[in-house]
C-alpha cells in the first residue's frame, strides 16, 4: 500500500513516515500542501492519504474536496490529521467525505488503530 | 521528558521551528503595522500552530502550552473577536522571546522549564475576554438537540472533544442508518463544546453515506451539520441548502460531491433566503468549480527542490577550492615564466576559466541572503521606539542581497548595535522633531547592494546628526589629541572620531546603546571581516553609517606588493588608486611626510620601515616606489612600497599559533610563485603604528 504524506512541516511528515514506517508501510511519498499532494495523488499511484489540515497554499479540506471531486479518486481513503478534534471542522471534513481522523500528537498504535477502522468501514460499506 | 539531541526528528525540529519562529517575529511586527491583513494573520496563526504540533510529538509540554495558548489568541484575532493593540502585541512577542529561550534550551539538551506564569496568565487574560462573547453562540443549538443514542457517551465527556466511541457512533449513524434521522444531532449535543467526539464522527460518516435517499433524514442532517458546527456565525441558515444539495448529489451517485460542501465555508447571508431553488443550481456552479481545481493541480510547483547541507562540508568544499585556486595561481606563474608549449598554455588557460567558475559556484552555495539579519530589526526598532518613546519607520532595501553566511552572522550584533545608536541618538522625539520642522515620525533606512565583489551596507536616519565641533572638544578632553590637532580634522575625520576606542560623548551613553558592544568594538568587528566602516552627517538633518565588505571570507582579492625584497599581500578593498612615487608631489607638515593628491595633503607612510626588519632608514629607491593609497576608517594614507607585483586572488590561511595575534598581519598565503606572503591588516597596522603618521 503506498501511502502519501501531506504536511507542510517536514519534521511532522519525518514524524507521520517513521510511524507509518513502524507499522510496515515503508513506501510513502510526501508533498509539502495540498498544491502539490493533488498532482501526485492524479498519478494513481497512492491507495492512502494522510494530511494535515492546516496547511499555506491549499488546505487539508480543499484537498479532501479536490480528491472527492477527482472520479478517479473520489474512493482514495483520506486520513486527517488535526491538532483539535474540533466538531465544526471534523463536521466539515465528514461531509466533504473525510474516512477518518487522528489529533495531534498520537501514537503508533493510535494510527494503526485509525487506519485499520478505515478498512473496516471500507469493507462493511 | 529527557531530550534526547541524538533523535533526528528532534533535530530536523529545532531547525525547522526555529525558521519558523524567526519568521513569525518579522511577521508579527509587520502585522503590528497592518492588523487587518488576514493573509498575514493565518500565517502567524498556522506558525504557532506548527510548532506546537511538532513540539507535541516530541513531548516538549511547556513549549506546546505557551504555544496553543499564542495560537488560540491568534485564532481569536482572526475570528475578528480581538483587535490587535500594542499590548497584546507585547505579550505576543513575549512569547516568541519565551519559544525562543525554550528553543535554546532544547538545543542544548535541557528540557525547558514553563513559561513564566505572568505571561501564561496575561495569555488566559486575553483568551478570556473574549470567551465570554464566544460562549453566547452554542448555547440555544443544545436546546434543539434533546436526542438519544449517543448522547450517554456523550454525557461521560462535557468536554468539547469528540471520543472514539462517539465518532463510531457518529459513523454508524452515518453509514448504516436505518434509525431516526438523529443521532447526528444527538452526537452534535454537546455542542456547548466544540470538539468532536470519536462518536460523534462516526455517526456523522454513517448518516453522510447512508441517510441520503430519504429525504426528510437529510434535512434533519443538515440541522445536525449546521449544530455541530457551533458556529456563532449568522451564516449557518445558507448552509442547509448547501447541504441538501450535498445530499441530492450524494443520492444521484455523482461523485462531485466535494465542490458542493466547497461553498460551504464561505456561505453569503444574502443567498439564504432561497432555499428550495438551491438545490437545483447547486450541480452547476459544481462544475465549473472544480476546473479552477483542476487547473491548480496542473500549475502545481513540483516537489521540493532543496537540500539542507551542513555548513561544515561547505567550509570544506570552500577549503578545497581555496587550495585549488593555489594551485591554478602557481599554474599561472608557471606558464607565464617556463615558456611552455601552447597545448599546455591552453591547458592552465581552461583550468583558470573553471577554476573561476567553480569558485563562483562553491561562493553562492554558502551565500544567504542578509534578510537573516535584516529581518530582526522591524522588531529591535519597534521595542526601543516603543520604550524611548519615539516614533520610528524602518525601511528595508535590498534584503535579498546575498552574502557569505558567514558574513550575515558575524554582521548580526554589530548591525544592531549601529541601528540601536540611529534610534537612540539619531531620531529625536517626536516633539523635538516638530520644533525642528520635521514630521514627527523618524526614519531609519537599512539598506544593501551589491558593488562588484563587495557588499555596501548603509544606515541612514533622519535624525539630528552630528556635530564635528562637540566631537572634537571631546576628544581634545579625553586626551586623545591635542587642541591643534583637532583642530587640523575635517568635518568627516571628527564624525569617524565615534568609533575610535573609548570615545563617547555623554549624550551617547544611555540605557539602550550604552550596553553591550561600543562602536570602537564595532568598528574592530568589521575590521576583522576585512571590511570597512565609515559615518557621514549633516547637523539636523542626520547620519550615514557606511559598511564595505567582501563578498566572502575565504577568498581575498589583493594587490601584491614587494618591499624592501619580500612580497606582501594588500588587501584591494582598501585600495583606492596607485602611482607613481616620481610623480608625486611629496610635502613635510608638522614633521611629517605628506603627499600632496589634488591639493589635499595625505599622510605618507614608509610600510618598509614597519614590517621590513633593517629596511634601511632613508628611502633607498625611492625614485622607483609607487605610491599606493588606501582608505582606512575614512581617511587616506599614503603607503610607499618598492615594487607593484599585480592583482592575485589568495586564500588567507591563519598564522601559526606563535604568531596568531600579530597586529597589521590578518594572515598569510602561497603566491603564484610558490612563495609565502603576509597578508596585511591595514587597519590594524595603522592603529599600532598610528603615532608615527
Amino acid at each position: 500500500m503506498k501511502i502519501l504524506i501531506v504536511d507542510d512541516f517536514s519534521t511532522m511528515r519525518r514524524i507521520i513516515k517513521n510511524l507509518l514506517r513502524d507499522l510496515g508501510f515503508s513506501n510513502t511519498d510526501e508533498a509539502d500542501d495540498g498544491n502539490t499532494a493533488l498532482p501526485k495523488l492524479q498519478t494513481g499511484k497512492f491507495d492512502f492519504l494522510v494530511t494535515d489540515w492546516n496547511m499555506p497554499g491549499m488546505q487539508g479540506i480543499d484537498l479532501l474536496k479536490a480528491v472527492r471531486a477527482d472520479p478517479n479518486l473520489a474512493s482514495l481513503p483520506v486520513l486527517l490529521v488535526t491538532a483539535e478534534a474540533k466538531k465544526e471542522q471534523i463536521v466539515e471534513a465528514a461531509q466533504a467525505g473525510v474516512n477518518g481522523y487522528v489529533v495531534k500528537p498520537f501514537t503508533a498504535a493510535t494510527l494503526k488503530e485509525k487506519i485499520d477502522k478505515i478498512f473496516e468501514r471500507i469493507e462493511a460499506g | 521528558m529527557a531530550i534526547d539531541l541524538n533523535d533526528e526528528i528532534l533535530q530536523d525540529f529545532l531547525v525547522e521551528a526555529g525558521e519558523i519562529l524567526e519568521l513569525l517575529g518579522e511577521q508579527l511586527v509587520e502585522l503590528e503595522q497592518a492588523p487587518d491583513d488576514l493573509e498575514l494573520l493565518n500565517a502567524v496563526f498556522r506558525g504557532f500552530h506548527t510548532v506546537k504540533g511538532g513540539g507535541g510529538f516530541l513531548g516538549l509540554d511547556t513549549l506546546v502550552a505557551v504555544c496553543h495558548r499564542a495560537e488560540d489568541v491568534f485564532n481569536l484575532l482572526r475570528q475578528g473577536e480581538r483587535q490587535i493593540t500594542p499590548q497584546l502585541m507585547d505579550v505576543i512577542l513575549r512569547v516568541t522571546d519565551v519559544v525562543n529561550d525554550m528553543m535554546d534550551s532544547i538545543r542544548s539538551g535541557i528540557d525547558p522549564d514553563a513559561a513564566d506564569p505572568a505571561l501564561l496568565e496575561a495569555l488566559e487574560a486575553i483568551l478570556k475576554g473574549e470567551e465570554d462573547a464566544g460562549t453566547v453562540g452554542p448555547a440555544p443549538v443544545v436546546e434543539e438537540t434533546p436526542e438519544v443514542v449517543v448522547e450517554s457517551a456523550v454525557a461521560s465527556t462535557p468536554s468539547d472533544e469528540i471520543t472514539d466511541d462517539e465518532f463510531e457512533a457518529l459513523l454508524d449513524d452515518l453509514h448504516g442508518q436505518t434509525n431516526s434521522p438523529d443521532p447526528v444531532e444527538a452526537a452534535a449535543a454537546p455542542a456547548d463544546s466544540d470538539e468532536i467526539t470519536e462518536d460523534e464522527f462516526e455517526a456523522l460518516l454513517d448518516q453522510l453515506h447512508d441517510a441520503a435517499p430519504k429525504q426528510e433524514v437529510a434535512v434533519e442532517e443538515v440541522k445536525a451539520g449546521e449544530v455541530a458546527a457551533t458556529s456563532t456565525r449568522s451564516s449557518d441558515e445558507i448552509s442547509e441548502d448547501e447541504f441538501e444539495a450535498l445530499l441530492d448529489d450524494l443520492d444521484a451517485k455523482k461523485k462531485a460531491a466535494a465542490p458542493t460542501v466547497k461553498t460551504e465555508p464561505a456561505p453569503k447571508p444574502a443567498s439564504a433566503p432561497a432555499p428550495k431553488k438551491e438545490a437545483m443550481p447547486a450541480a452547476e456552479p459544481k462544475k465549473t468549480e472544480t476546473k479552477p481545481a483542476a487547473k491548480i493541480a496542473k500549475e502545481a510547483p513540483p516537489a521540493e527542490t532543496t537540500v539542507r547541507v551542513d555548513t561544515k562540508r561547505l567550509d570544506d568544499i570552500m577549503n578545497l577550492v581555496g587550495e585549488l585556486v593555489l594551485v591554478r595561481n602557481r599554474m599561472a606563474t608557471l606558464k607565464s615564466t617556463m615558456t611552455a608549449d601552447e597545448e599546455v598554455a591552453k591547458a592552465i588557460a581552461n583550468l583558470d576559466l573553471v577554476t573561476a567558475d567553480l569558485q563562483s559556484s562553491v561562493m553562492k552555495t554558502r551565500m544567504q541572503p542578509i534578510k537573516k539579519v535584516f529581518g530582526r530589526f522591524p522588531r529591535v526598532v519597534r521595542d526601543l521606539a516603543r520604550s524611548l518613546k519615539k516614533e520610528i519607520n524602518l525601511e528595508l532595501i535590498g534584503e535579498e542581497t546575498d552574502l557569505d553566511k558567514n558574513l550575515v552572522e558575524a554582521l548580526a550584533d554589530p548591525l544592531v548595535h549601529l541601528v540601536r545608536n540611529a534610534v537612540d541618538h539619531g531620531i529625536e522625539l517626536p516633539d523635538e522633531r516638530e520644533q525642528a520642522g520635521k514630521v514627527r515620525a523618524g526614519t531609519v533606512v537599512l539598506s544593501a547592494t551589491q558593488e562588484g565583489d563587495h557588499i555596501l551596507l548603509t544606515i541612514d536616519d533622519d535624525g539630528k546628526g552630528m556635530d564635528a565641533n562637540i566631537l572634537r572638544a571631546s576628544a581634545v578632553e579625553k586626551g586623545m589629541m591635542d587642541e591643534d590637532a583637532a583642530a587640523r580634522l575635517d568635518d568627516k575625520a571628527c564624525y569617524n572620531l565615534i568609533f575610535s576606542p573609548g570615545f563617547s560623548t555623554k549624550a551617547e551613553i544611555s540605557d539602550v546603546s550604552g550596553r553591550g558592544v561600543g562602536m570602537d568594538v564595532v568598528k574592530t568587528r568589521i575590521s576583522q571581516l576585512n571590511g570597512a566602516v565609515e559615518v557621514d552627517s549633516t547637523l539636523g538633518k542626520g547620519s550615514r553609517i557606511t559598511i564595505k565588505l567582501p563578498l566572502t571570507l575565504a577568498i581575498m582579492p589583493t594587490l601584491m606588493v614587494v618591499l624592501a625584497g619580500q612580497v606582501f599581500a594588500l588587501p584591494l578593498a582598501n585600495v583606492n588608486e596607485i602611482f607613481d612615487m616620481e610623480s608625486a608631489k611629496l610635502s613635510t607638515v608638522d614633521g611629517k611626510e605628506v603627499v600632496i593628491i589634488r591639493e589635499k595633503a595625505v599622510p605618507l607612510v614608509r610600510l618598509s620601515n614597519w614590517l621590513v626588519k633593517n629596511s634601511g632608514q632613508a628611502p633607498a629607491v625611492e625614485s622607483n616606489g609607487f605610491v599606493v593609497v588606501t582608505t582606512i576608517a575614512g581617511q587616506h594614507i599614503g603607503c610607499v612600497v618598492d615594487q607593484l607585483v599585480g592583482q592575485e586572488e589568495v586564500v588567507i590561511k591563519p598564522l601559526g599559533a606563535m604568531l596568531h595575534g600579530t597586529k597589521g598581519v590578518s594572515g598569510a598565503t602561497i603566491t603564484g610563485n610558490g612563495g609565502i606572503a603576509l597578508i596585511l591588516d591595514m587597519p590594524g597596522l595603522m592603529e599600532t603604528y598610528a603615532s608615527r603618521i
